[in-house]
């Protein structure tokens, strides 16, 4: 398993260097910009004559000039779908991207149980997750200090803890979807897709009340964004963790029991040329 | 059930969909020879061999690898077995040296460097490069090294000279035999018959899912048919020959030149020629690619 878990970490390092760029470079930006926005005169004003829509659909946005909410509004509120670009490629890669180029196979020739594969590379997944996060973290915790954002590194901290369960549940959501769908990149789109609905389904239902019973069944419902700066909600972040460990087991599961494919098996295409293969030797 | 086999299965059956692509195979593999699996495309050679590695699962019979059984217990059995697949892909981001220590790593580092950098030198491999900026046949060879490197009990060796040059191909055939002398069990599929005349001992000819012929190589060319192409010194009656048992007339020329086709023995057609002024008498023996396809144009 630990040889799976550093290989994928390796094999994930483009990616967390990337990311980590990417979100460091924002979280600078952010913090920079935090005084002179919450400085602008009348910018209160200004955030209260939008639309009641606009105001509803990311939240409490009155608060943006707190700390709390500017965190809340100009990051948290749609990281989980920026970063969840990578969680969903990334998860539905793992196994089935692999598998798909025709790698898997010599891999899985080797001594190696189907059980340390699966969990060796989701560990090494959740590291790689960890790893951009915490970059992120970096971000805002160094260079908030010589600004007005009086937060401690904890309080910085404690909103990427949601935020890393949700990249996991999608990961994993898009690991089983690659298992159960005929290649990783359509399992990518759906779960991809699937995030973004969420994202603009809990969103519309801040507007629209009625949604509320059908968005309470999604996970982004059970996402705290910036909230968890003040305190974390320990039961929804576990709950998060639960969806993604019993995602886990069902990939684990599935995989246990799936023939692996040689390179170039992969698509809706596989019905094709399977109907032309049995063609052929009927002809 | 043999103890002594490497490889056994018996009914082995295994279905993508409607497609049968095992229907049924029975094989046997002892240890310590070198077996060549021949069949076209589509025959069911990789899906046998995948199956001996669990890396699909057969729908119906049995299977033991080194008498274990593959499905009930993998790791123990690819921990013993050498295995290149047809279709070999490797991480294009990696070195060839990289992938080889990343599968030496799976292995639990088992492997003796020493004896892998010779391999990698006899097969003229540059493992510095990486994976994406090789040829098909350099990748063909980091394929090789790490099926041997760890001197495995059994090689599975789907197509294994694919892709390599006539010399390294021949090279690939020296590193089989000395696997075999140190005691190693070699199952191998190729196209390239000579290379299985060459190499293997027996031969399993597979045809749509089933085998249709296991035999020791060279007895297998003994009791094929021969051509026989006799030159006469005047027209003759070439209907006599044609009426030796186990004779066919297959073409002539002018009553002084004739091509027969002989099943089995010689011995009944040369006593049939003591009676002709012969000229010359030349014998084709035939290949084993000829065997091969007569089994396949019986089969059209």
């Amino acid at each position: 398993m630990l040889v799976e878990f550093k290989h994928t970490l390796r094999r994930l390092r483009g990616s967390m260097i990337g990311w980590g760029i990417g979100l460091a470079l924002y979280g600078l930006l952010m913090v920079a910009l935090f005084d002179s926005i919450v400085g602008i005169e009348g910018f209160e004003e200004l955030i209260a004559s939008y639309p009641e829509e606009i105001l509803a659909f990311f939240g409490d946005m009155m608060t943006i000039t707190t700390p709390k909410g500017y965190l809340d509004i100009y990051y948290f509120a749609y990281m989980t779908v920026v970063v969840g670009i990578f969680a969903v490629g990334a998860g539905a890669n793992l196994l089935v991207g692999d598998e798909e180029k025709g790698i898997l196979d010599l891999v899985l020739a080797h001594p190696v149980s189907r059980t340390a594969v699966v969990w060796g590379r989701l560990l090494g997944f959740a590291a790689a997750t960890a790893a951009i996060l915490f970059v992120g973290w970096l971000s805002w915790v160094i260079p908030a200090g010589g600004t007005g954002m009086n937060l401690t590194w904890i309080e910085f901290l404690r909103p990427f803890f949601p935020l890393f369960a949700v990249l996991l549940l999608f990961g994993t959501l898009a690991l089983l979807l690659s298992l159960l769908l005929p290649s990783a990149r359509a399992a990518s789109m759906v779960a991809g897709g699937l995030l973004v609905a969420n994202f603009l389904l809990v969103g519309l239902a801040n507007i629209n009340p009625e949604l509320q019973s059908v968005v309470e069944f999604t996970p982004l419902h059970y996402y705290q964004g910036g909230d968890a700066v003040t305190e974390l909600n320990w039961g929804w972040l576990l709950g998060l963790l639960a969806v993604s460990v019993a995602l886990a087991l069902l990939s684990w599961w599935r995989f246990q029991r799936r023939d692996i494919r040689v390179g170039g098996e992969r698509g809706w295409r596989l019905f094709a040329l399977r109907r032309r293969a049995r063609a052929e030797r009927e002809a | 059930m043999s103890d002594e086999a490497a490889i056994v299965t018996q009914g082995l059956t295994k279905s993508y969909g409607r497609v049968q692509a095992l229907r049924g195979i029975d094989l046997e593999v002892r240890r310590g020879e070198i077996l060549g699996f021949l069949g076209p495309n589509g025959a069911g050679k990789t899906t046998t061999i995948r199956c001996l590695l669990d890396l699909i699962r057969p729908d119906g019979g049995t299977v033991r690898v080194l008498g274990l059984d593959p499905q009930a217990d993998p790791v123990a059995v690819r921990a013993r077995v050498g295995y290149l697949p047809g279709e070999l892909q490797l991480d294009p981001n990696m070195t060839g040296q990289e992938a080889l220590q990343y599968f030496n790593a799976l292995r639990g580092n088992r492997a003796d460097w020493s004896f892998v950098r010779q391999i990698a030198e006899r097969m003229d491999l540059d493992a510095g490069v990486p994976v994406k900026n090789l040829s098909h046949g350099n990748k063909q060879k980091i394929g090789i090294v790490q099926a041997l490197m760890h001197r495995p009990e059994l090689l599975l060796l789907d197509e294994p000279t694919l892709g390599l040059d006539p010399l390294m191909q021949q090279e690939v055939l020296r590193l089989l035999a000395e696997a075999q002398a140190g005691g190693a069990t070699v199952f191998f599929s190729s196209h390239i018959m000579s290379e299985v005349e060459a190499a293997a001992e027996r031969v399993v000819i597979i045809r749509l899912g089933e085998v249709v012929e296991v035999a020791e190589t060279a007895s297998l060319i003994d009791r094929a048919l021969h051509r026989a192409r006799v030159r006469f010194k005047e027209a003759v009656d070439v209907q006599m020959l044609a009426n030796v048992p186990g004779v066919t007339l297959l073409s002539q020329d002018e009553d002084t030149s004739v091509v027969l086709q002989v099943e089995g023995e010689m011995d009944a057609l040369i006593k049939a020629l003591a009676a002709f002024p012969v000229l010359d008498f030349e014998t084709q023996r035939p290949s084993l690619e000829e065997i091969f396809l007569a089994y396949y144009a019986e089969a059209k």
